[in-house]
């Protein structure tokens, strides 16, 4: 590293220094604002009959005062930042159950070894689909690196490595101290106004809110001209130094430029600690003396061919890389005695015993028929249902002891997109905690077959009819409730949002939703493919 | 009476010199013998993690033993290596023994779908990059500790007390010299 702990002593006291200096300013030349249009309504008049407005004690007592109030509110800007911004954005830590949040994990102690243990930084995870990255330092040396769920899955591991040692440097190298204090002082008050109203109702700028948040976040942009956009060059230049891979953080940076980096989720005073703006600006991506004075971030464009240059690599070489993965196709199988209803609605068949055990998309669920009229669920013929019960007892340890709520087999231990869940092998539901469903829809890993696209569309179709049905008829409920697998309660039935139209039973006791057969998968796809922006009617 | 002034500040001067720059170097060869110590305390986490990784994919790679039979014997005389040079090369034998057992799982597409596996080789993998790390850390640190004792008038210094030796880089090995190549491709959405 370039800087000696000397040096980022000397800038964090001078930088930090004048920003103390302002709010004292600020504030004295605001109370003695309030003092001058006290006096012109009620003027004191001495012996000598002459106004005394700014006598040299009265001056002396305005300092004194403003010194006062300064320190008080720089003491709780800058010495417990970082807990407020953490809880401004909702940032979880990292889950040492879940395979990504692991790496993660290892990810930090790696940049903590490359950085020589010089300050142990807390990573966390904001719970959110955007694609950002933020780090902020407090005066009592409490260190953070957040990152969104969308953007942990969207990244390699060299990718995400990259976008840890930018923000590491930013810490180490003691601007992120500057700019944190500097947010701290109004845009965290800022953003947290704005987080507890929302200004979405109409006349809401006359709301005091509104006002003060207004106020606030134009106090928190006049500060943000004191940092400067060269510290994303230097921070970027930092991270190379330390990973040693440019072309990892310019694929970071050309993938952020494409996508939603977190505007409107990540507070307003927040965004020049964050990797790229949240908000697209044009200012952001123009140069020249106004756009260095009001922008805190470079343009993209700039940041990636410095990169690039540094790997000796074109723009045009990530361009024609950004293709999106194949999706395989379901297999086929074939022979003998049992016919099986397959994914696509289609009877294959004829097989044997053995051939069906193993087929792939073989459930307890799946229609059989053995050649006649008649069909029957899997489960339902013995011969098939010893099938199941024989895999069930293969699990051993990966057993849980809560059945399932539909159809009363033990539910198992699974991983899906990296995160423990439970499923049931018969029916195909799972049982996924509040807090890890987000995390699994921010993932896709596996990608969407057509079937579940097209059953994504027609459930939603048919959710929406029945959405209106039960506005104009009222509620009716046929199927019973299906009762918690932990607590036995009976879980609640609803809709997962007034957009992505999939009934999901929830236990608000336990904390846990069950997804029938397909319906995780089947809101991933909704969600990533913006489905329910379509016009469906 | 100001001669004897002048050869006393030249004299106190020489001596704060000689004084700094003495605790200067001692500050430089203690960071380097941290750094190095770093570097042990990460090779001594993948010591650790290859038994468990053998034994769990054994069962699996049955056809694989010579590969096998390459990363324990590799691992022995990593563990066994004394002094920088020796200790770097069998370290990279081992690097090298790993990268191909790691190449070989490739053709056995059960072993991704087991949990056990999958955690062992993150955790392998973020051992391997925080060797490379630290490896790194301690070169650089080397780096400059080297020229703080090659400069004039440091090498002065250097010279007239014992133990500051010229500390060794860690080579890298040619592998890990290769082209990276790019990847921007958003998993499907």
């Amino acid at each position: 590293m370039p800087l000696t702990f000397i040096d980022i002593e000397k800038q964090k006291n001078w930088r930090i220094g004048i920003l103390f200096v302002f709010l004292i300013l600020m504030y004295f030349l605001t109370s003695a604002g309030l003092l001058f249009s006290f006096f012109q309504m009620i003027p004191l008049r001495t012996h000598f009959g002459k106004t005394l407005l700014f006598s040299a004690e009265r001056l002396f007592l305005l300092f004194f005062f403003s010194t006062a109030v300064a320190s008080v509110h720089f003491y709780f800007s800058a010495y417990d930042t970082v807990r407020y911004i953490r809880k401004n954005i909702s940032a979880t830590d990292p889950d040492p159950e879940d395979g990504i949040h692991k790496q993660l994990m290892n990810i930090m102690e790696e940049i903590h070894v490359v950085t020589g243990n010089r300050v142990r930084m807390q990573c966390v995870v904001i719970p959110s689909l955007a694609m950002n990255a933020l780090s902020a330092i407090d005066m009592r040396g409490n260190a953070l690196i957040a990152i969104t769920e969308g953007l942990l899955s969207r990244l390699s591991r060299d990718q995400i490595e990259a976008v840890m040692a930018h923000e590491a440097h930013h810490i180490i190298s003691g601007d992120c101290l500057e700019s944190t204090v500097a947010s701290s002082l109004f845009g965290v008050p800022a953003s947290l106004v704005e987080k507890v109203q929302t200004f979405s109702e109409g006349r809401a700028y006359l709301s005091p809110a509104f006002i003060v948040t207004l106020v606030l976040l134009k106090l928190s942009q006049f500060l943000n001209m004191f940092i400067s956009r060269q510290r994303e060059y230097r921070a970027d230049a930092g991270a190379v130094r330390m990973t040693r891979n440019p072309l990892a953080l310019a694929e970071v940076l050309h993938i952020l430029w494409r996508n939603w980096r977190g505007s409107g989720f990540i507070g307003s005073g927040l965004e020049n600690l964050c990797i790229v703006n949240p908000k697209i600006s044009s200012l952001d991506e123009s140069e020249g003396w106004l756009a260095n004075l009001l922008s805190t971030h470079p343009p993209i464009h700039k940041r990636i061919s410095f990169l690039l240059s540094m790997a000796h690599a074109r723009l045009s070489d990530l361009e024609t890389k950004n293709k999106t993965a194949a999706i395989p196709a379901p297999s086929e199988q074939n022979k003998d005695r049992y016919f099986a209803l397959d994914h696509k609605y289609q009877w294959q068949g004829p097989y044997t015993l053995a051939e069906l055990a193993l087929l792939p998309w073989f459930a307890a669920l799946t229609w059989i028929s053995t050649g006649g009229t008649s069909m029957q669920k899997a489960s339902d013929m013995p011969v098939l249902n010893d099938i199941f019960m024989k895999r069930i007892a293969q699990e051993g340890t990966a057993q849980t002891s809560h059945p399932c709520p539909v159809c009363h087999h033990p539910l198992l231990k699974r991983s899906v997109e990296k995160t423990r869940v439970m499923q049931c092998k018969f029916c195909g539901g799972t049982l996924v905690h509040h807090n890890r469903v987000f995390r699994i829809i921010a993932r896709g890993e596996d990608g969407y077959s057509e079937r579940i696209r097209t059953l994504s569309k027609i459930t939603l179709k048919k959710n929406q009819l029945k959405k209106i049905t039960r506005s104009v008829k009222g509620s009716e409920q046929n199927i019973p409730l299906l009762s918690c697998p932990q607590c036995k309660n009976k879980m609640t039935r609803a809709f997962y949002s007034l957009v992505y139209l999939i009934e999901l039973d929830r236990c608000s006791w336990c904390r846990v939703t069950w997804f029938d057969r397909d319906e995780l998968k089947m809101l991933q796809c909704m969600i990533h493919t913006k489905m329910a922006s379509e016009r469906l009617f | 009476m100001i001669v004897v002034w002048i050869i006393l500040g030249i004299v106190v001067f020489v001596l704060l010199w000689v004084i700094i720059t003495f605790n200067l170097l001692v500050s430089l060869r203690n960071q380097v013998h941290n750094a190095w110590k770093q570097i042990d305390v990460q090779l001594k986490r993948r010591h650790d993690l290859i038994p468990n990784l053998v034994s769990t994919v054994k069962g699996a790679m049955e056809f694989e033993q010579d590969t096998l039979e390459k990363v324990i014997n590799a691992r022995a005389k990593a563990v066994s290596a004394v002094g920088t040079q020796k200790k770097a090369s069998a370290e990279n034998m081992l690097t090298q023994a790993l990268g191909r057992l790691f190449a070989v799982m490739e053709n056995y597409p059960d072993l991704k779908t087991n949990q056990n596996i999958m955690q062992l080789q993150e955790e392998l993998t973020s051992t391997e990059n925080r060797i490379g790390f630290a490896r790194q850390l301690y070169n650089d640190l080397v780096a400059n500790y080297r020229t703080k004792q090659e400069i004039f008038p440091n090498n002065v210094i250097v010279s007239l007390f014992a133990g500051f030796q010229k500390e060794e880089y860690f080579e890298a090995e040619e592998s890990d010299r290769a082209v990276p190549k790019a990847d921007i491709s958003i998993r499907p959405e």
